[in-house]
This record gives structure tokens, sequence and C-alpha cells, in this order.
């Protein structure tokens, strides 16, 4: 308790100067939630909204530093000999409802979350593994996994809790424990919060949040410009033009062209190699892409655990390709089979553009590319598998996001021989998964540093292109510093009023 | 007459119900919704239990009887999405749009028709060339255009409307503004072509020959014959209107039935897809009904 | 104001054409517009062999380049967009597609639309009806979903392009044609000639079409800039014309994000849209008089005066 009082003191202390205010603020997002579901808080749209405002978790990523993993609704945690976890809940903490929350109300959040009477997305994060919750007393908890988790405090960090009377099925007034509750919710219009007096926390000095929604990015622009909103989380790279109100910031977002192996000439190495090698992506930071986004040597951002800082960008080199080509050429390889490159329309800023550019330094050193746009339906459908029987070569160019800090969200869908959107087969990459998801500290940063370098330059599993940046505008009369996060969750308590 | 509007009732009826059986089946071939309800990252199990929960695993035709049997009951499904009634969600928007849609095009066709008839009235002449150019330009001029400079001139610069949104009557100014401009462009166009084939018909021209003034009697004369393709033409806008307006809906952000056909359509969310069809192809039905209603009116000599 | 005109000595008529020239010099407007849409037949013939290349070089470091830079070869007059390619070489390269597309909907919604309209103008009133609802059926199905079912079913190409965007203009050639048959065929000169025995093609050809064509024009020609904007609304979804193929209407939706940075983006092809349509009208409106036995000579007078 003392010390969520000192911590508490401290982030005032930060956020807010001596004459801090508070009062209320009106935030617009680029996509309505259609949902206001706890257990769907992993998906961005609905999560920004609710995610740590009015639904809690046990856990929390320090996104803002690097504390790792930090407490929330649980004070400390701890792993028993049996490889199982048990976490210590905090007290006198209350729901919105008034009923008070207690290791009953911890373990129907995470049944109901695996449950099959809806169609919860948080479960993912638990795929291929079996989970129990046991209650040992009112404010202790144990979770037991097989195989061990030892990330499963980080998992927590996205498991909503809500009170033990929620019904399975999907709920439209959520009720949480955080320093925020739904006060009205006009569907198509606006979703209103207002500050709890009852929160267990520290007094936020945003007093309630009105947030509306416009898809077009120069509106909402404007709608800070013109002060009928206080923020836009995301604004267009081109409208953010006045660096008193708009600031960029890594959203952990990768942009990357998935190989599929199993296709000739895709299936040799050097013709691998030779695509990275043509695309010059320095060229596009500060032009297509924005400055400040980051050259991807992995699929996960710079800020993740075991990031490799020893693996360097391929180079531009259309000579190197062309010689390349060449030698797979006579090798045997059919390098002249056309190649589909797949992208999806507005998937993100520019890629019309990018494409474009892509495809025509490809078709520089002589490869053959067709472009090919499509709706997100379609897309997905070339993305994951199970992969169309009779395909020619294809690249997806795809987008993946990982802000959790730990490699393990990314490295089993995209790379193992089961992963959904894997386009290749590669037992020692299976094997250092493996490896890596089970091991713990030290031991699993290198593994994953291991298998990144491995990927990269051995493999040479995809062309990874850019770590994105997002543009925020912020009204003068509010404290805001956009994180790596903010796709996903935008926390109003860290919102300070000047 | 009575029996006219039941007879055609009837028909529209059985129109109404191949349609949207048409869109039932039709909907359904065109990609899984668990695929985009659900993250990419989700195994194969998440997907198929998705898919079972909202029956999606049966045999198309099981979907079908099931689906009449609740529609017979009233009950058109919940959205997979916002996870409440489908004709909910839909009436709640539908209602935005239809306001837009009557607002909008009561103002065009007052505005179209005064400017199309005068114009007419001296074809050639420096009023006609204006009003062409006008009425031209607004019909080909892309909407998103015009919504997003309007932002900015009037609500950014001279800050005297609102951006976008709901809430009061000075919202609803720049949306109508904007949506005015295409359907007047084109009704203008249509009103004048339609007038000068009036007004130089046999007996506008025995009347203006005979001394009547260029007044009132002949414009009314003219102009009464010169409706039947305008009004047809005012249908077609307003049924387009009725659809949804997306482009405005889009941008400055209104709750109306567009952008959440759109929406549904891309995310294959059929109940919301259909209540949509239904509800909008209601209004459309009805609309083309009192159309056909007006010809008879104006012109009695036509039968139906 | 009445039809005959007492100053004209009937002398010997000229030959059409040169009689049509002569109205076209009249009307200076109908002119340039003829000029205009000559230019851009051509264009279109020849616009992707001429400027191809061209159009397709990109340059990261020449982006969004502004326009009126004289100093620059002609294809950079108008700048360039955010691939760093001239826009002036790119719209030229993009009328091809942009005319295949618009006049292919147009030409095909208008001709079965009308054909449509005849049909259930002037038969039973229960194949009419048939017609009719058919037609209701079209205006309420969403164009966006004939655009999805197209692509799952049939992919994406040109002509499916062509086939959904003219499906859903239908309605509106269908709907005016029928309540102008129904009306017309109740007046004199149609009665007339039925008593007299004019078989039910004949009436159809010679004396309702003509009086139908009018509206139909007008109608036709606003259709093309329609048709050009909303076939970049379908690219979205990834039907029909895709980059790098070109249209205008692809160009203008590519510089839509740029509207209050590099307005030219937009502009440029937004103008190309509105030029064409604008002398399609203006020649639809000259042809009109001009054909017009009982109008024509309003044109000839001014071409005698006009010397």
């Amino acid at each position: 308790m003392k010390k969520m009082l000192m911590t508490a003191l401290i982030l005032g202390s930060a956020l807010a100067p001596a004459y801090a205010g508070s009062g209320p603020i009106k935030i617009v997002l680029p996509e309505e939630a259609d949902l206001l579901e706890p257990c769907m808080a992993t998906r961005s749209n609905i999560g920004r909204i609710i995610m740590e405002n009015v639904s809690e978790t046990l856990t929390e990523l320090d996104v803002r530093g690097k504390k790792g993993v930090m407490p929330r609704l649980a004070e400390k945690w701890e792993q028993t000999q049996d490889g199982s976890w048990r976490f210590h809940l905090r007290q006198g903490v209350k729901f919105s409802n008034g009923t008070t929350f207690d290791a009953k109300d911890v373990k129907h959040s995470f049944d109901r979350v695996m449950s099959d009477k809806n169609a919860c997305e948080s479960r993912r994060y638990f795929g291929g593994m079996k989970i129990s919750a046991n209650v040992v007393d009112p404010y202790t908890i144990d979770f037991k996994a097989d195989p061990a988790q030892p990330i499963l405090p980080l998992l927590m960090s996205l498991v909503t809790i809500v009170p033990e009377e929620t019904p399975l099925a999907f709920i439209r007034e959520p009720i949480g424990t955080g320093p925020y509750a739904l006060k009205n919710w006009t569907p198509g219009q606006q979703i209103v919060l207002a500050a709890r007096s009852d929160y267990w926390g520290a007094k936020p000095q945003v007093t309630e949040a009105t947030y509306l929604f416009r898809s077009d990015p120069s509106v909402r622009a404007a709608m800070v410009k013109a002060g009928e909103a206080d923020l836009s989380p995301s604004i267009s790279q081109l409208d953010a033009t006045d660096p008193k109100t708009d600031f960029s910031y890594l959203d952990s977002e990768t942009v990357y062209l998935r190989l599929d192996h199993n296709i000739q000439p895709l299936n040799d190495v050097r013709v691998r190699k030779a695509l990275n090698l043509a695309i010059d992506r320095q060229a596009f930071i500060g032009t297509l892409v924005p400055d400040g986004a980051v050259l991807a040597t992995a699929l996960v951002p710079p800020t993740t655990q075991g990031w490799n800082p020893d693996v360097k960008v391929f180079p531009y080199d259309p000579a190197g390709a062309k010689k390349l080509l060449a030698e797979a050429k006579a090798a045997g390889v059919k390098v002249d089979t056309p190649i589909t490159l797949i992208a999806r329309t507005a998937n993100f800023p520019n890629v019309t553009e990018i494409m474009e550019a892509v495809q025509s330094q490809l078709q520089e050193v002589g490869f053959k590319v067709d472009l090919k746009f499509v709706e997100v339906a379609e897309h997905e459908s070339y993305y994951s598998k199970p992969f169309k029987e009779g395909r020619g070569p294809i690249i997806v160019a795809a987008m993946h996001d990982n802000s959790k800090g730990d490699p393990s969200f990314t490295m089993f869908f995209k790379y193992a021989s089961q992963g959904t959107q894997s386009g290749f087969t590669d037992p020692k990459v299976d094997d250092l998964i493996k490896r890596a998801s089970a091991a713990v500290g030290d031991e699993r940063a290198k593994l994953w540093s291991q298998l990144i370098a491995y990927l990269h330059d051995d493999v040479v599993a995809d062309a990874l292109l850019f770590h994105m940046v997002g543009f925020s505008r912020v009204s003068p009369r509010i404290e805001f510093k956009p994180t790596i996060a903010t796709n996903s969750m935008l926390q109003l308590s860290e919102i300070g009023i000047k | 007459m009575l029996s006219f509007i039941r007879k055609r009732s009837v028909a529209s009826l059985i129109s109404l119900v191949g349609l949207l059986v048409l869109v039932f089946f039709l909907s359904r071939l065109t990609g899984d919704p668990a695929a985009l309800f659900l993250p990419v990252e989700a195994s194969a199990e998440m997907k198929q239990q998705f898919r079972e929960l909202h029956g999606l695993n049966d045999p198309l035709m099981v979907q079908f009887g099931r689906y009449v049997g609740d529609v017979v009951t009233g009950n058109l499904g919940e959205s997979l999405r916002k996870a409440r009634p489908a004709l909910g969600v839909v009436t709640e928007a539908f209602v935005w749009t239809l306001w837009l849609a009557v607002i909008t095009m009561s103002l065009v066709t007052a505005a179209a028709i005064v400017v199309g008839s005068l114009a007419a009235f001296r074809s050639g002449g420096f009023f006609d060339r204006l009003s062409s150019i006008i009425s031209l330009v607004g019909a080909s001029v892309p909407d998103f255009w015009l919504a997003i400079v309007a932002i900015v001139v009037f609500s950014v610069n001279l800050a005297w409307l609102p951006t976008s949104g709901t809430g009061s009557i000075l919202h609803w100014i720049l949306p109508i503004a904007v949506l005015f401009v295409r359907p007047f462009g084109i009704i203008v166009q249509v009103v004048r072509g339609s007038m000068i084939g009036a007004l130089s018909s046999a007996y506008v021209k025995t009347a203006r020959a005979k001394g009547v003034k260029a007044g009132p009697i002949i414009f009314i004369h003219a102009l009464r014959n010169a409706m039947l393709p305008v009004i047809t033409v005012i249908g077609d806008q307003a049924a387009s209107l009725l659809n949804g307006a997306v482009v405005i809906e889009t941008i400055f952000g209104f709750p109306g039935v567009g952008k959440l056909m759109i929406d549904s359509i891309l995310q294959r969310d059929f109940n919301v897809v259909l209540a949509a069809i239904l509800v909008t192809a209601l209004a459309i039905f009805l609309m083309n009904l009192l159309i056909d209603l007006a010809y008879a009116l104006l012109d009695p000599r036509i039968r139906h | 104001m009445t039809v005959s005109t007492p100053d004209t000595t009937i002398t010997h008529e000229p030959p059409f054409p040169v009689r049509m020239a002569r109205m076209l010099w009249a009307d200076k407007f109908a002119l340039c517009a003829v000029i205009f849409l000559l230019v851009i037949i051509v264009l279109a013939l020849v616009g992707p062999s001429w400027l191809g290349e061209l159009a397709t070089k990109q340059n990261l470091r020449g982006r969004n380049l502004a326009p009126f830079d004289w100093s620059r070869e002609w294809v950079w007059w108008m700048g360039a967009d955010a691939l760093g390619r001239p826009l002036l070489a790119r719209i030229i390269v993009a009328t091809q597609n942009t005319i295949m597309v618009a006049a292919g909907a147009v030409i095909l919604s208008s001709i079965t639309g009308t054909l449509l309209g005849l049909v259930a103008g002037f038969s039973s009133p229960r194949i009419g009806q048939v017609i009719m609802r058919l037609a209701d059926v079209i205006m309420s199905f969403p164009s966006l979903l004939i655009a999805v079912i197209v692509l799952y079913l049939l992919g994406s190409s040109i002509l499916n392009l062509v086939a959904v965007l003219s499906i859903t203009r239908i309605p509106v050639y269908l709907r005016t044609t029928r309540a102008e048959v129904l009306e017309i065929r109740e007046r004199m000169f149609v009665q007339a000639a039925r008593v007299m025995g004019a078989s039910q093609n004949r009436i159809l050809f010679r004396h309702i079409l003509p009086v139908v064509f009018p509206t139909l024009t007008t109608l036709a020609t606003l259709d093309f800039a329609y048709v050009m904007l909303a076939e970049s609304a379908l690219s979205f979804l990834g039907i029909g014309i895709q980059p790098p193929a070109i249209t205008w209407g692809l160009m203008i939706s590519q510089g839509r994000q740029y509207l209050t940075n590099a307005w030219w983006l937009s502009f440029w092809p937004g103008l190309a849209i509105i030029m064409t349509t604008l002398s399609l009208n203006l020649l639809s409106n000259w042809l009109r008089i001009a054909l017009d036995p009982v109008q024509r000579w309003r044109l000839e007078m001014k071409g005698r005066k006009n010397g």
C-alpha cells in the first residue's frame, strides 16, 4: 500500500506542475468502438477506450520506462515450485457497481475469456497452453499453466477483470475497477467516461473524457485545431506541421514483406537475399515514410526483450542483387517467374505509393513483379494459412503490431512451422522458438536474439521494412506524451491538464 | 387508384423478398466473417468456435431456414460486431440518413427547378451559360474535395461552423451544403433540357404567338410537361442518398446508414447488411411508388 | 419569335457536313468542346505508348514538386506526384483507361436501360411490372455489395469493373425512358401513327425514341463524371483499376490525403474530369439544337451574322 502511494505521488508530481488543474477533455479517434466488451480490450479500437480506464488488469507493462511488468490489481506475484504463479491481490478495491474486488472475480474473468460461449479476443494469447485458475483465499489466486509459462505475469496484463456476476455472453456496459466508469454511449456519435470518486488509486486530473470518432485524418487534426477536441492520438504525417501541438512517436507497427518460401523462385535463399538488397529502404524515410521511422531488422520493435542490436539492415546494393539473381539463374532457379506482390488498400499511410516504389525497385534489378491491391478479407486469405493450392510465387505486404514487450507474441505465428502466417518450415527456428518461450530472464533474451539473427541473416525469412511512427496532435491545454502502446491503450490518468 | 396501390404493393413485396434472398446467398459467398472478426493470430480452433457460436458452420440452407424463421417472428438477428439487434442498429442510423436525404432533396429540388427553368427560358443566354457551367462543375467535382475545403475554410480558418459531428443545427449546414452540389448540378441540367423541349412544343409556341406574356401561365404549363423526366431523376438522386452518403458520413462523422452498410459489408456482418438493405429498400420502393403516383397526377392520360 | 424566318430566301441548301461545320463555327462554346474532346480521344489513343515510360519513372527526391515551374520540361508543368512522377504525363497516360471505363459503363448502361425502358413502357403491363420491380431491386442493391460479390466470384478486371458500374446505373435510364414513353404514347401523333397501322417497332424508334433522346443524352453526359469518380471509390476494394495502372479517378483518390499540402495532386485530374464533362455536355446541347429541324435556325442565323 505504501509503495503504491509512493508511486502515485511520484506519478502525480511528474505529470502535474503545482498549479495543475482538472476538468473534462475530448478525444477524437479514427475508429469507433463497436463493442465495449472488456474481454475484447486487446483489440485496439476498444482497448484505447476502456483498457486501464474502465477495466483494469492484474499487471501492466511499463511502456514509459524500463520497469517491465508492474503491479496493478495484483500487488505482487511469485512463481511456486511446480511452475505455477501465485498472485497477491490488492485489497479495498471496488467495482463501479459497488461490489468488492476479490480472487473470485479474477477467476471468473479468466474463465470468461477462455469460455467457448463467446468470442473473446484475448483468448488468442493463451493458444497452445492449458491454464487453470485456483482461488486460494479472497486475495490470493494461483494460475497453473501447462506447459509452464515464464511470461504469465505479462500475459495477465491482457486479461481485464470483470465482476463475478458478469454473464459469459458479450455485454454492452462494462463494469470495472478502473478510475473511470461508462457514463453515456450514443452509438455512432460519442462515448463518455466519467471519473469515479471511489477509485482505489490516485485521483486523475481528467474528470470526464468524451470520445468522438472521425475516420478522416485531416478532420481529426482540424478538430484539435478548432478546439473541438483536445487530443487526437493519430493524425496524418502531412497534417503534423505544427511543432507546438504535433508529436511523432514510434508506434510498435512493423511493415514487412512476407515471403512464401514454398514456391519457386522464392524458395532460393539467393533470390530472397537479392530481394532484400534491391530495396532502397533509406530512400523511403522522410519521403513516403515519415522521418523518425526506423529501418527494421526484426518483426518486433527495438523496445522488445531480446531485440538484437547486432543484426544489420541489408544495404541497398542493386549490383549485388543482380549478381545473386544471375547466380540463382545459373543454378537453374526460375528467377523470371512473375511474382505477385499483394497489399491491402489503406493498410497504412501511403501504402499505395510505398508498394509502387518497392515494385519498381524490384523490377530495376530484374524481378518480374505484379502488384495487386485487395480488400481486407482477401488479404487475409493470402496472408494466413491454409494457403491456396496451385498458387504462384507470392509476396504479402503486411503490418504487424507487437507492443507487448516480448517476441513470443510474434515469433510463433509468423515463423514457426505451425504458425498461421509463416511462409516456411525450419526445424532450427521451431527449436529456438520453443526454447525461448520456455526460458526466463537473460537466457530468454539471448535465445530471442539468436532467433532474430538467424531469421534475418541465414534464413532470410522475409523482407523487413520499417518500424512505423505515428503522429498525435495535443491541444496546448493538456499534457500528454504518446508511447509505443498508444495505438492499443490510452490511459486517461496519464493526461495532465494545464 | 387503390387497386393500383394494392397490386403494386404485392409486386414490391415479392421483389423485396427476392432481393433479400439474393443478398443472403450471394453475400455468404464472399468470405468468412470469423477471419475478419478475430485477429490474424487467432488459431483455427478459435475461428471454428466462432463460427459454431454464430451458426456459420451449418449448411447454407439450414442457415437460410433459420433466418427465415427468425424474420417471420420479426427478429432480424444480431450484429456480429456490435452484439446487439441488427434492426436496432440500422433504424438508429437510418433516421439520420432519412432526415439528411429529405432536407437535402427538398432544397435541391426547389433550387434546381428555379435555376433550370430560368436557364431554359433564355437558352444560350448569359444566365444559361453561367448556370450550365456552375451546375456541370458541381456534378463532376469530387465530394471529398468540397467537404475538406469547406471544413478548412468555414471551420478552421473562419471558425463559423463546427468541423463535424452532430449536436446542433449548425452541425447540419456543412454536410447538407456539400451534399447539395452534385444532385443540384444534375437536376438543373435535366430541368433545363426538359424545359427547352417543353417551351418549344407546339402549344406553348401557339400561346406565345397569341401574345400571352412570358408569364406564369406558360411557365407552369411548360413546367408541368417537363416534370416527368425531372421527377425520375430526382428519384434516382434521392435513392442514392437513401442508400447513404458515404463520403459525407465518413468525413463529417455523421452517423448515417451509408457508412454502416459499407463497414458491415467489409466486415461480413451479414445480419446488419440484410437489415440495412431491408430498411433502405423499403424506403426506395415506397419512394418509387410515390413517383409513379406523381406521374399520374401530372399527366392524367398515363394509365397504370 | 416564330418558326419562320422571313429574311432567308430559300436558296440551295449546302451538303450536310458543311452545314454542320457552319453551325459548329457559330457556337464557339461547342467548337471548343469538340476540339477538347478530339484532343482527349487522340491522347487516349497515343498516350500510353507516347509517355508511358516517363509517367511511371519514379523519383523520390522530386516528390510533390510544385506546378508552374516553366524552366523544366513541359511534362512537369503540372508538378509531380507523391512518387515524383510528372502529373501532366500521368494524366495523359491515364486518359485511355479512364475513357475506356467511363465510355464502356455509360454506353452499356444507357443502351440497356433505354431498351428495357422502351419495352417496359410499350409492352403488356405484366412485363412492364416485372421490369420495373427489377429496377427497384437494382436501385436498392448497394453498389459496393455488387462490387464485393463480383470481386469474389469473378475476380477483378476492367470488364468486371465496367459491368459493376453499368449495372448500378441502369435504373435511371430505364425509369426515365419508361416515364416518357407512357406519356408520349398517349400523344396525338403516336396515336395517329398507330391508327395508320405503323408497326410497334416503327413507333418506338421513329416516334418515341427521338423525344426521349435529349433527356437521355443529358443524363449520359453527366454520368460520365459520376462513373469516373465512382470508379476510384471501387478501386479501394481492389476491383478494376489498380496501381500502377492509372485513371483520373484513381489519381484523385491518391491525391486526397495531400489536399491541404499539395493540392495539385488531385486538382489536375479533377479538372480533367470537369472539362470532359463540360465539353460533352456543351456538345450534346449543341447537337440537340443542330439536329432539331425546328430549332436549327438559331445556329444558322448566328453563323450568318458572325460572318
